[in-house]
């Protein structure tokens, strides 16, 4: 009984086209990605001026033979700080994560293989972090902490802390409960060993589709902190502060939003397809956010 | 069940008197001194120490953290010292309705565009159809909620006028007014939600379409927009709403984002103006009810389960 | 032998309920199912008997209508009521499934919708093809709980699937497959999923509704012995061809084609002393060998065999494809 009966124009040969496309998309991806990484990394010997050298008389530009991009409202130009721009959302996007995902493990860890008082004291102040919304959270980190780059990668990496430690924990109990971890215990293999060689490699890799998956939600919450105001200081060449900066000037000066919008838009998708692929990959039943 | 309830009940408890430990904590980490500000440019040490009892700021932690919760619990949320507003009534009788007007709208939206759409496109899988909604989903989802704001402004406020650009006005007072100023802030907070649930009904509805019971609905004769859309949809439902159960923290992100690009008056626009004055009681107020209502919410969405899902019920 | 069985066939000058003349179903370049003939008469009941991939179900769901172009091609002829199945559009076969033609699924559990009540999916045929009112469908639906054994039928009218055994889902399934009384009722292995204790109940309920309505049956088997003792013919299918066809009693007891003859020796009799399976597989669809699609396993094959597909004979009252039958 064939259920391609119901389904229609789900023709023979294209049947398998849906699997291989998957892939597609995330060697897409991956390919874009490549670029913003290749242009973060190459940023001061691609760019042609220096991100925030201002130039007032040729503010609001186009595009020209001198400033590639145009410039924007203070004369800066848009091309460098385009690539300057991609250095910083990777690298807070990456940084942040890390750390979350570095402190949150460790956290789910403890709580899952100690249990007792302390997994419940543990867990409930995830529950407590996980009860806010990421970007309320954030701003909150960043109302107490201030503004400026390195603060932002400290609030988004607590703002991670919560579901890597859920994560974590929920991934520890259920290798716990396996049949082999048991078998080993028997066994007289010392707990060290066990958590080493058994309980972290099937731990690892969930964290790991999360975790890129994370990176895209990291880079969107930067900049739209910047965005608001409540992120980086101007003038650091970031895409959610520019996109503020030539709000004010859509209609005369679009390029001044467009150019970094278009780049964080094309970056988010790419870091979807990327994070969907690997989801597809290694944990294909799972629909977590 | 009654039993399953109450330990949800509880927890949920628990939960809230985390999220109002964590407010407070916030407040008390908040950077500046509360007492100074308030007073102004001179004041004695005598005026000072005054105002610190008069406060209760003297007292320790504890006795502060349940002092306030009383005061909280009983609406006094404080006056912002910059609009001299009370700040429940800023809070909760003025900006969360607009939050809640603006996400309830964008939900709406995206759920009769984003549905239809995935059915067509899981019924004409890997057709131009599929693909073309399919790159529309994943666009619209990973766009950033705040360029999208600002283009629309800019295609549909400026450039062709349709819309008006900035301003709320409520749809409790005036609908038509209310939706045509919704409406641009709802496409944009919309296109993500569609994303959203367009990849979860496409994918949800495959795999309910490839089950048994789909082909046994069709062997009594049901025909075909009934066997998808009822014995079909019916079982997408679970996946669906786990899914923007899920995703709140994703929607209330955009939410923030669209009602600044827009200048909604909604909490998002409250915590942000705060926070760039440096007004942490207001700051406080908007992250306490932000997590009051997440909880809310997803203890609502954890009820909906039950309904949704037969399998889940015990009777 | 079960008495089971054991009713006057039809008059013969009735015409056959359902008819298949050189029917054959393509997909792609499978041949899933190649020059059936078969005829079924009002009343009667008919076993499809083969392994799996042989193509019964494909069968059953090709007279029920879940397998149309384009998703297969289909050639020949078949035939319900007089009315001619393969072109036949869409909206006049809707009005056919559930209604005339009855189909009961392998696996109720998968086969029924876990959201829906038991008393909604059966009252759903009720609906479309019989128009009946809230509360007929509701009376109804409980006579019919009731004539398919499920206990405290009002009760169970709003029990969820998932909260009835699997015996009692197949009985569900029953009463919805017979709803709207029909001519015909497709049976695609309704025990196979069910305990050994509760299958032959299940059996019998099938076969006594089936004759309380008057209607026939169409058994998807795999078990020759089981389908001789409920069925009135048989008909033995190997790789999308009937090899064998004729009343049960006497199939079984002389098989006359060597496939037949292999599956009864693959039953382990009372007193047998081994099994003797028959050696080799089914050849894949898209690869089926010319002449007799059989002869690469046949104990009796011979050159003839390998180069021409046997043509239908009618031998000791039963049809037979087969250049040396016994």
């Amino acid at each position: 009984m064939s259920s391609e009966t119901l389904t229609a124009h789900a023709g023979w040969r294209r049947r398998f086209i849906q699997p291989i496309a998957r892939q597609r998309t995330a060697v897409l991806g991956l390919a874009i990605l490549a670029v913003y990484v290749a242009a973060a990394l190459l940023a001061p010997w691609l760019a042609t001026h220096d991100p925030t050298a201002q130039d007032l008389m040729a503010a609001m530009q186009g595009p020209s033979a001198a400033h590639w991009l145009g410039t924007d409202s203070y004369g800066q130009d848009l091309y460098s700080r385009l690539l300057y721009g991609a250095r910083l959302a990777l690298v807070i996007g990456f940084a942040s994560v890390a750390m979350g995902l570095v402190v949150g493990v460790a956290i789910g860890l403890v709580a899952g293989l100690v249990g007792g008082r302390t997994e419940w004291a543990l867990m409930r102040l995830v529950d407590g972090l996980l009860a806010f919304p990421e970007l309320i959270l954030a701003m909150a980190f960043m109302a107490v902490l201030g503004l400026g780059t390195e603060n932002v990668v400290y609030a988004l990496a607590l703002s991670f802390v919560g579901p890597f430690a859920r994560m974590t924990r929920g991934d520890v109990l259920q290798v716990k409960g396996q049949p082999y971890i048991e078998a080993a215990r028997l066994m007289g293999v010392p707990t060290r060993a066990i958590i080493w060689r058994h309980v972290l490699p099937n731990v690892v890799s969930p964290i790991l589709v999360q975790a890129g998956m994370r990176v895209s939600i990291a880079i969107l919450l930067e900049s739209g902190l910047s965005f608001l105001g409540i992120g980086v200081v101007p003038p650091t060449p970031d895409w959610g502060l520019m996109i503020a900066e030539g709000r004010a000037f859509i209609t005369m000066a679009p390029w001044i939003s467009g150019v970094p919008g278009v780049a964080l838009a094309l970056l988010l998708v790419a870091l979807n397809l990327v994070g969907d692929g690997l989801r597809d990959a290694f944990d294909p039943n799972s629909n977590r956010d | 069940m009654l039993r399953a309830t109450l330990a949800k009940l509880a927890q949920t408890l628990l939960v809230l008197l985390l999220v109002s430990a964590a407010s407070f904590t916030f407040l008390k980490l908040a950077p500046g001194d509360p007492v100074s500000i308030m007073l102004g440019a001179d004041y004695s040490q005598a005026a000072y120490d005054q105002l610190v009892r008069e406060l209760g700021l003297d007292q320790p932690l504890p006795a502060q953290y349940g002092h306030w919760l009383g005061a909280f619990l009983r609406g006094d949320w404080g006056t912002s010292y910059i609009t001299n507003q009370d700040i429940f009534e800023l809070a909760v009788l003025q900006a969360l309705p607009v939050t809640l007007a603006l996400a309830a709208l964008s939900l709406l939206v995206a759920l009769l565009i984003g549905i239809p759409a995935s059915v067509l496109a899981a019924l004409y899988r890997n057709s131009w159809v599929d693909v073309t909604a399919t790159a529309l989903a994943i666009g619209g989802n990973a766009f950033p909620s705040f360029y999208l704001g600002i283009i629309l402004i800019w295609v549909f406020g400026v450039g062709l006028g349709w819309f008006p650009t900035l301003g709320f006005v409520a749809p409790w007072d005036d609908l038509w007014q209310g939706l045509w100023h919704l409406a641009l802030p709802a496409i944009t907070l919309g296109a993500w939600y569609v994303g959203l649930i367009a990849r979860i009904t496409r994918s949800s509805l495959l795999e309910v379409l490839g089950q048994p019971y789909i082909l046994a609905a069709k062997a009594r004769g049901e025909p075909a927009w009934r066997v998808v859309w009822v014995h079909g949809m019916r079982n997408v439902l679970m996946p669906l709403v786990t899914v923007i159960g899920l995703q709140l923290g994703g929607m209330l992100r955009g939410a923030v984002m669209t009602e600044v690009v827009f200048a909604l008056p909604g909490l998002g626009m409250m915590v942000t103006t705060a926070v760039l004055n440096r007004e942490y009681i207001v700051v406080q107020a908007g992250i306490m009810l932000t997590g009051l209502l997440f909880v809310a919410v997803n203890l609502a969405v954890d009820q909906t389960y039950q309904f949704l899902d037969p399998r889940l019920r015990r009777r | 032998m079960n008495s089971l069985s054991q009713l006057p066939a039809a008059p013969a000058d009735q015409p056959p309920l359902l008819e298949a003349r050189g029917f054959s179903l393509n997909r792609g370049k499978a041949a899933v199912l190649d020059g059936i003939d078969l005829t079924l008469r009002a009343g009667e009941t008919l076993g499809l008997i083969g392994e799996s991939g042989a193509g019964k179900s494909t069968l059953a769901m090709a007279v029920i209508g879940l397998l149309r172009a384009p998703e297969v091609a289909l050639s020949g002829s078949l035939r319900f009521r007089g009315e001619e199945l393969t072109a036949l559009p869409e909206k006049a076969f809707r009005r056919l499934r559930g209604n005339q033609i009855g189909l009961i699924f392998q696996d109720a559990t998968a086969a029924l919708n876990p959201c829906f009540t038991v008393g909604a999916q059966i009252a759903e045929p009720l609906q479309r093809h019989l128009g009946l009112s809230k509360w007929d469908r509701r009376e109804r639906a409980v006579e019919l709980m009731q004539s398919v054994g499920i206990p405290e039928p009002r009760l169970r009218l709003n029990a969820y699937p998932h909260e009835l055994s699997g015996g009692m889902q197949q009985r569900v399934m029953i009463a919805i497959a017979l709803a709207c009384n029909p001519a015909l009722l497709l049976a695609d292995e309704p025990t196979s999923a069910l305990d050994v204790t509760i299958q032959a109940q299940i059996m019998e309920l099938i076969l006594e509704r089936v004759r309380a309505l008057n209607s026939s049956a169409v058994f998807v088997l795999h078990d020759l012995a089981l389908g001789a003792q409920v069925c009135d013919r048989i008909a033995v299918m190997y790789a999308g061809q009937i090899v064998e066809e004729g009343p049960s009693a006497e199939v079984l007891a002389r098989p006359l084609h060597p496939y037949t003859q292999g599956l009864k020796s693959c039953v382990v009799e009372l007193g047998a002393h081994e099994l003797q399976p028959i050696p080799g597989q089914v050849p894949p669809l898209s690869a089926m060998p010319g002449g007799c699609r059989f002869a690469p396993r046949c104990p009796k094959a011979q050159a003839r065999c390998a180069e021409q597909r046997p043509a239908v004979e009618w031998r000791e009252g039963r049809h037979i494809a087969c250049w040396f039958p016994d």
